[in-house]
Parts: structure tokens; sequence; C-alpha cells
């Protein structure tokens, strides 16, 4: 009979190196991803620098109070779901799209170069990205107002329109990520059984409903997948692209709750208030993964994890 | 029959082309801006092609360095930081590949946590700010050590390695440090590769945490100085600063722009071609989780 002890010398004799490699590992998740958990605890305290995060007053429900009651919370909320939704809607389905042409395409040189020229800006940050829409959409000297000028149009003020901004946010996200999102769908395209295209051909099906009776079945559960995931995230918009494109003049439609805890906290050193809107943000967007995990391995899909 | 899935597949051709060119169309426009003359920049008469070719806005922003200096910080920004990344998650994933061991479960788990639930930007600061490494690289990079997402792509490449290379190894008197430099590594260079791909664009990209932690002029990344520089092109900027040449009237803030869009991007052009063939595979093993 070997005891406890005895076992557990065995496999750290064994296994001591591995163990060495883990201790800095370790000590990273702890110091910078669990310590800043616990500072989450300011959201509930009304921070003062002199005083440090366990030094300042406790204040209860407060910040929260404060932050549900005001109108910016309301209009923030608001533009943040809102500039997913349109996502979700209208960029959501353009990889998808792209890669059942780009599975159509004989040629695989042909293929491959039109792959590698629409993965290109998803490489590029998005102020880059950002920089290069605003001088495209320049009412003076932009060359998609020139064109319309061209046409005898009147030229139009793109990024100081609220009309136009959420378009152009959403058209800057497919323009980023619709190539570089077809490599999972065509990954799941290049999975399917040949034989069905031929069997749907004998019964004398076309190209279209191909796609429509054998591609877009086979890859459902890529779709469902990262369509759930996307709900996920329901609540982030990411800082940068929002930050690149907006102006003072858009500020109603275009200020969500990444920018806006960066204003407000780190320019406007409300840490505590926007500390709280912060945890208000992740303990959402955590259950909204966590439900839609549980969506996932309902439908009989591999969840997340 | 055959002769419409021919009309079908050309058509289809075309129309991805279309959708090629849109994509690669505002980069053509920014670098024809960027050698066009101020005139034809403000009478928006450039596309794809300079316009009356002008090398002005170049001369004027290499005469005044300072977006060349962020190039520079910029370099041992992502050098460092991807280096260090590298390591680190070499460091986790290998161990963590090892069903074996002890304690993997609980620590795999909680580093799934920190993937789905994080202290927010405040919290994040304020540890940084105690840490004293406000206005140091190392604020930047300490914090980023390893991506969640990226350990978890290496380790479930680990755990797809043959077992019986490491046993027949382990039997010749290896140590698992080296079964890991000797075995392991050279085995793994593709989705290496593909990391260190992803890690390094971020770097080079890094714009926010710049923004935050970063407080002295000299020690910006090129991301933060160049959205300074659209933002507002000041007078420094469009006055002759070499003194031979470049009068102020050839020189206008969207050619000096576009010049340093084009200046910043220029780099990650050069090694895309390179590494392209890699991150496919990489986006791939990323998706099938283990």
């Amino acid at each position: 009979m070997h005891s406890r002890a005895q076992r557990w010398r065995r496999h750290w004799e064994r296994d001591k190196y591995l163990y060495l490699l883990l201790v800095p590992v370790v000590l990273y998740f702890i110091i910078f991803k669990y310590l800043p958990m616990l500072g989450e605890v300011m959201a509930f305290k009304n921070y003062r620098l002199s005083e440090g995060i366990w030094g300042s007053p406790w204040v209860g429900l407060d910040q929260f109070r404060k932050l549900f009651t005001s109108r910016d919370f309301v209009q923030i909320l608001r533009n943040t779901l809102l500039l997913n939704v349109y996502s979700l809607v209208f960029a959501f389905p353009v990889p998808i799209l792209l890669a059942l042409m780009l599975n159509e395409v004989r040629s695989e040189l042909y293929k491959r170069v039109l792959q590698n020229f629409l993965y290109i800006p998803h490489f590029m940050s998005w102020i880059v990205l950002g920089g290069i829409v605003i001088a495209l959409l320049s009412p003076s000297t932009g060359v998609i107002n020139s064109i319309l000028k061209a046409f005898g149009l009147e030229p139009v003020y793109f990024m100081a329109s609220t009309f136009w901004w959420p378009i152009t946010f959403v058209g800057s996200s497919i323009w980023r990520e619709a190539g570089f999102g077809t490599i999972l769908f065509l990954a799941a395209m290049a999975a399917i059984n040949p034989q069905l295209y031929e069997a749907a051909a004998i019964d004398g099906a076309g190209k279209l409903r191909q796609v429509w009776h054998v591609t877009l079945p086979g890859i459902r559960s890529t779709i469902a997948i990262l369509l759930v995931l996307q709900v996920g995230r329901m609540m982030d918009v990411g800082f940068e692209q929002v930050y690149s494109l907006q102006n003072s003049t858009v500020a109603s439609v275009a200020e969500v709750i990444s920018t806006y805890v960066y204003k407000r906290g780190i320019v406007g050193l409300q840490y505590s208030y926007t500390t709280a809107l912060g945890l208000f943000q992740s303990v959402v967007s955590l259950l909204l993964v966590i439900s839609v995990n549980r969506l996932i391995r309902a439908m009989g899909e591999r969840g997340l994890w | 029959m055959v002769q419409s899935s021919g009309w079908f597949r050309a058509l289809n051709a075309i129309l991805l082309a279309c959708f090629a060119c849109a994509t690669l169309f505002p980069f053509l426009n920014i670098v024809a801006v960027s050698f066009s003359s101020s005139r034809a920049i403000n009478a928006g008469e450039v596309s794809v092609w300079p316009i009356e070719l002008s090398f002005d806005a170049y001369h004027n922003l290499i005469a005044d360095g300072q977006l060349l200096v962020a190039m520079k910080n910029t370099v041992l920004l992502t050098v460092v930081g991807t280096a260090l990344n590298m390591l680190f998650t070499v460091l986790a994933a290998y161990p963590l590949s090892k069903r074996r061991l002890k304690g993997r479960n609980f620590l795999l788990m909680a580093i799934l946590f920190t993937m789905l639930f994080g202290g927010g930007l405040i919290p994040n600061f304020l540890l940084v700010s105690t840490l004293g490494l406000i206005n140091s690289y190392w604020g930047l990079w300490l914090p980023a050590l390893i991506s969640a997402y990226n350990m978890f792509v290496l380790k479930s490449f680990f755990e797809g390695l043959p077992e019986e290379l490491e046993e027949s190894a382990a039997i010749d008197g290896a140590k698992d440090l080296s079964i890991l430099w000797k075995i392991i590594l050279p085995l793994s260079l593709p989705v290496m590769a593909a990391l260190t791909l992803f890690y390094a664009v971020g770097w080079w990209n890094s714009y926010m945490n710049v923004l935050i932690y970063i407080k002295s002029t000299d020690k910006l990344s090129l991301m933060v100085k160049l959205y300074q520089m659209m933002q507002n092109i000041g007078p420094e900027l469009l006055s002759t600063s070499n003194g031979e040449g470049v009068s102020q009237a050839t020189i206008t803030p969207e050619g000096v722009r576009a010049a340093s869009i084009v200046l910043s991007i220029l780099p990650i052009l050069c090694v895309y071609p390179f590494l392209q063939k890699h991150f496919v595979k990489g986006v791939l093993l990323g998706s099938v989780k283990g």
C-alpha cells in the first residue's frame, strides 16, 4: 500500500520540472488576471487616491444607483447594443456569402490570390483603417465624394451625420473582418463529403440548389456556434474601432461603454463610477456567454467548454 | 446544364474579383494620395494612381522625424513583447498539455475563466500604477504576457503530437526541458509561426494600452503618434523643417496623413507574404478546441 504522501512524492519526482515551468505562469495569472478582479470592489466604494482601494469608504450600491439613473447610461447602453445588432444583421452574413462563393472557385491559384487580398485588412489596426475611412469619406478631398460630385450629387458628410455614422461603422467592420471570417466556413465546407454533391447533381440539382441543400446544411453548426458567440459579445464593442471613427458631432450614436469608461475613468478620474459600469458590463457578458454555451449544448453541438 | 454552370462560375469569379478590388481600393487610394501633389489632392482628383507625382509628404515626414522615432519605439515594443509572449505561452502550454499532470484541470478552468471575466479597465490601470509601471513598457508587456486563447491553441497542438516521441526520448535519458527544446518545439514550427505573427501584429498595432499607460511623448508607439497626427496636423509638420525645398504651399494635411498611414503599414505588408500560409493553420487549430 502506497500512502498519499508517497504517491505525491512519485508524481513530484517525475514532473517537478513541469511544475517549475508553471510557477511563473501561475504567478502571472494570479497577479495580472485575478488581482484586478478583486479590484472590482471599487465599484462599491468611493475611491480616494490618498486612501487607496482598501482605505476608501464603502458606499454600497450608490455608484450603481448613480449609474442606472443617469441619462448617459441609457444612451451608451443603447448605442452599444444597437451597433452590435447592426453588425449581427448586416456584417455577420457577409463572410458566409463570401465563403460560399470562394468555395465554388475551381482554380486553386485564383482562390488563393483572392483570399490573400481579402485577409489583408484584418492585420491593420483600427487606427490605420479609421484614418483611411475618414480620408476616403472626406467631403472636400475624399474620393467617394468626388465620385458623387461627378454624378452631380451633393457631397455627403458621412462622419458627421448620425444617419451615416453607424453605416460607416458596420461597413468598416465588414471591410476588416469579412475576408478573414471566411477561414472557418471554408474549412467546414472542405469537410463536406463530395459524394453528397454528386448525388444532388444526379437528382438534377443546379448549383444554387446544391448550395442550399448540401453546403449550407454542412456548415450549419459552424454558423450556429459563431452566431451565438457573437450574441455573447453583445455588451462589448471594441474600443479602438469606435474611438478611431467617432467625433463629438456623432457622440449621440457613437459613444459606447468602452469609450465612455476610458473618457470618464482614465481621463476624468471617476474611478469608482466607471468601475461600476465596467463590472455591470462584465457580469452581463459573463451571463450571456454562459447561457449561450448552454444553448449550443442544448442544440446538440459541442459547446465552447 | 454544363453551359449554365459555366456562366455561373464566370459570374462568381467576376463578383469575387469585385469584392477583392473593393477591399484593396481604400489602400490603393491612400497610397496614391500620399504620392500626389497637394493641388490634385485638394481638387479631389486622386483615385488609385498618383496624380502629379510628388514625394513632398514623405520628405516632410522624414525631415520631421517624429513618426520615425515612434516607429523605432514600436519595433522595441514588438520584438521584446512578442519574445516574452512566446516564452510564457510555451511555459504554460507545454506542462498543461500533459494529461498526467496533477491539478491540470483546475489550472485550465482557472485560465478559461479569465477569458470570460476580467477585472476591467480601471482595476487593471490601478494595478499597473500601484506596481509603479506607468510610463514604462513593462506596464504594457507584463499584463499581456499570455493570451489565454493562444495558449489553448498551442496546448491542443502539443496534445496532438504522438506521445511515443517523448517516451522514446525519455528512455534515452532526456529530461522534460530538453525534450521540449529538441523535439517538441522543432515539430511545432508552423503553429509557433502563426502565434508569433498574431502576437507581433498585436504589438505593432497597439494603441489603447499605450494611450493609457505611456505618458512621455518620446516613448509613444506608432499608432498613438499616427492618431495624434491625424487629429491635428500642426503647423510644425507643414512647414519646411529641412530648409531646402519643400515650401508650405506644396504640402497638404491629407497628403501627410496618407504618407504616415502608408509608412506605418509598410512593415506589416512586407512580412505578410511570408507568413500568410501559417496563420490559416493557426486559426483552424484555435477553432478545434481541446
